[in-house]
């Protein structure tokens, strides 16, 4: 499985990927939109997107609707901190997925294993 | 009885104050009612009182001024009346006798009977004659009629034959005489054909004079009587000096005419008394009549009025009294009531807006907090994998670097929540230095994520030159993070929020808070401090939060002003004390 993960919190965003990584999973890492969104243009279009919702510059939604302009196939699901409603809605509108912080390890893995089993 | 005692006092006095209402102290508009009540019947009595007052003391005055004049007149007109008869009566005898002498002759009256016959048809034609006498110019009697015999007896050495020599007639003192009956005599010369003279002379009652007198007194206020130029009683009078027949009137100055004058009595009465010095065309006398009377009986009219308008302005000024009393008593009392109610509402508003910023405070913290505590999540599930999944042991130097990792998340939760407990600390009441600089940061440190994502610049300017400043922390906590949450609303994402601090002078610290946001129009703007003034949709906004902040600024001996054009943006600008007032802080 080839995965993007966006996040601004670095540590956060470099040990989640370790762990996937350690679960078998391709993981590229970036820490802002911008970063994200020239990934995606050096690399191919990845199979499953982990965006955190809230991030200075270009936020996750915004980041989803570019990409799925680019790449329909693409899944998308969002990582929220901020545990405001709203966020929770729009997530779940925006997304295939959405998951509250701190994340339960196994909840990412079940959310993973059924969007890569729809593909 | 009590009962009805208690509800007068009820209206009387305000019943202001209860134990309970203490916390609700700050809220109050007006501090002592007790003092607004005493100050308020003071002032309106007063006002109401000093015309009334006035014109009572005018009328007082203008009555005794009336009272003298009017008294002084009519003692003067009756003493006038009173010489006149004492004049006539005296003058009358003195004439019968002068046509006697020269009508009859010295030898007619010196014959024997005659003079009998002369003395009855003058008792018949004006009474008042005791007897009747000739005397030779050697001052020998030589014919008597009456009811004494006197014939013989030498008069040459008695003052009023000496009187009567030099001035043809003569009116003695009263005096007692051969006889010891008071009696006065008048005497008249005449000349007889052989160029010598004869005397005439009558002795006349004192009765008669004295009733006289007597007709004139009016009322039992008035005495008159006749005193001699020496202040000797010549009449009887109350008004003598105990065991001498002295008058205790002091004998008044020489005066042609009727005077009067106001004196007091040896007994401390005022009185008033009328005198005149008793002259005859023929010949003066040594007579002085006095009128006296007692000002008070003279006047009782006049006083009884003046007492009745006493009791008058008493009773007045009881009513009105009273009347102002119980006024003032219900308003100060409904508006202490309407007071005590404005506070209660402003002591459960901001109990409220407490509990709204704890609240916000709360979220706030929790969306801190889950960050850090995310990354804790991944390390520590990380630190399991790799002993689960990679079967990695000990003594791998990337389990330090990922305990560290866990222990700087650790550390961050635990910077927010001592910023926590730093704004949790704002219900303490003590003053205490604080450092603006570090305030504002901590405050805006809650902003930071928001301003982050919604791109709002803040620029704080807050130069080492401004002092610390002793005040309540919680205070000045909240007002600050009520403005700049204010600030947040009102601005658009890109938009800056600039907070300065600058010396107003050296005993004050102005801080403003300025943001290019929406704006306050003009008529919003007279009332934003105002409580429950929101332009926010219902719901969404209780309009208290910036009456609030100016009652905390207010707390704080401070001042807060607003300015604001629509679409340019709004400053607030807080003056503060860089010391506070201890006694006033509640």
């Amino acid at each position: 499985m080839n995965l993007l993960l966006v996040d601004d919190e670095k540590k956060f965003a470099s040990m989640l990927a370790r762990r996937l990584e350690l679960r078998g999973m391709q993981v590229t890492v970036c820490f802002s939109g911008e970063d994200a969104l020239e990934a995606v243009n050096e690399k191919k279009p990845f199979d499953i997107a982990l965006l955190d919702v809230k991030m200075p510059g270009i936020g996750g939604i915004e980041l989803k609707r570019r990409l799925r302009e680019q790449y329909p196939s693409m899944k998308f699901i969002f990582l929220t901190g901020h545990g405001s409603d709203a966020d929770y809605q729009v997530s779940a509108k925006e997304g295939d997925g959405y998951l509250p912080k701190p994340l339960k390890i196994d909840d990412l893995i079940a959310a993973l294993k059924q969007l890569d089993e729809g593909v | 009885m009590t009962n009805m005692l208690k509800n007068l006092l009820g209206w009387m006095v305000p019943r202001l104050q209860s134990k309970d209402d203490e916390h609700l102290n700050p809220y109050f508009t007006f501090r002592d009612y007790r003092q607004i009540w005493g100050m308020g019947i003071f002032i309106l009595t007063t006002t109401c009182l000093l015309p009334l007052v006035v014109m009572t003391l005018v009328y007082h005055q203008l009555i005794e001024r009336s009272i003298d004049t009017e008294s002084l007149l009519r003692t003067e007109r009756l003493a006038s009346n009173a010489r006149r008869a004492v004049t006539f009566f005296l003058k009358e005898r003195l004439g019968a006798l002068t046509f006697t002498a020269n009508e009859m002759g010295y030898a007619k009256l010196s014959a024997p009977d005659s003079l009998t016959e002369v003395l009855r048809n003058l008792k018949l034609g004006f009474g008042g004659l005791a007897d009747l006498s000739v005397i030779a110019d050697t001052g020998t009697q030589v014919a008597y009629a009456g009811p004494y015999n006197l014939e013989g007896k030498d008069y040459s050495a008695q003052p009023w034959f000496m009187e009567c020599q030099q001035h043809n007639a003569c009116v003695s003192e009263i005096f007692s005489g051969y006889r010891g009956v008071p009696h006065i005599v008048v005497a008249v010369k005449s000349m007889r054909p052989d160029g010598r003279f004869f005397v005439l002379r009558a002795t006349l009652d004192t009765e008669r004079l004295i009733q006289t007198l007597a007709a004139f007194k009016t009322g039992e206020h008035a005495e008159l009587f006749l005193t001699n130029r020496e202040g000797v009683l010549q009449t009887p009078s109350v008004y003598h000096e105990r065991g001498s027949n002295h008058s205790s009137i002091p004998v008044p100055p020489f005066a042609e005419r009727t005077r009067s004058l106001l004196a007091t009595s040896p007994d401390g009465q005022p009185i008033v008394v009328g005198y005149a010095f008793i002259t005859t065309e023929i010949v003066p006398t040594k007579f002085i009549l006095m009128v006296v009377k007692q000002k008070t009986g003279m006047m009782k009219v006049w006083l009884d009025l003046g007492r009745q308008i006493n009791w008058f302005f008493a009773a007045s000024a009881a009513i009105i009294g009273l009347a102002i009393i119980m006024t003032l008593t219900f308003m100060v009392t409904k508006l202490f009531q309407a007071d005590r109610e404005k506070a209660r509402t402003m002591a459960m508003a901001e109990q409220n807006c407490q509990l709204a910023s704890i609240g916000q405070l709360a979220a706030g913290v929790a969306h801190e907090i889950n960050n850090p505590l995310a990354l804790i999540n991944e390390t520590a599930g990380y630190i399991r994998d790799l002993f689960s999944i990679k079967k990695q042991y000990q003594e791998d130097p990337e389990l330090v670097e990922l305990i560290d990792s866990i222990i700087e998340a650790v550390d961050r939760c635990g910077t927010i929540t001592r910023q926590l407990l730093g704004f949790a600390r704002r219900f303490d009441v003590q003053t205490q230095q604080i450092d603006l600089n570090s305030m504002v940061a901590d405050v805006i440190n809650f902003h930071k994520k928001e301003a982050e994502y919604r791109n709002i610049k803040i620029h704080v300017d807050i130069p080492e030159t401004i002092p610390l400043i002793e005040t309540d922390r919680g205070k000045l906590q909240q007002i600050i993070l009520n403005l700049v949450n204010n600030a947040f609303q009102a601005i658009n994402n890109g938009c800056f929020l600039d907070i300065q601090a600058t010396m107003e002078d050296p005993g004050h610290v102005r801080l403003s808070i300025h943001d290019n946001g929406c704006g306050i129009s003009e008529d919003h703007l007279k009332k934003v401090f105002e409580p429950f003034f929101t332009t926010k949709k219902e719901g969404q906004g209780t309009g208290l939060g910036l009456s609030i902040t100016y009652g905390l600024v207010q707390k704080l001996h401070g001042n807060i002003t607003v300015q604001s054009k629509v679409g340019e943006g709004t400053t607030f600008v807080i003056t503060l004390p860089v010391q506070i007032e201890k006694d006033s802080e509640s």
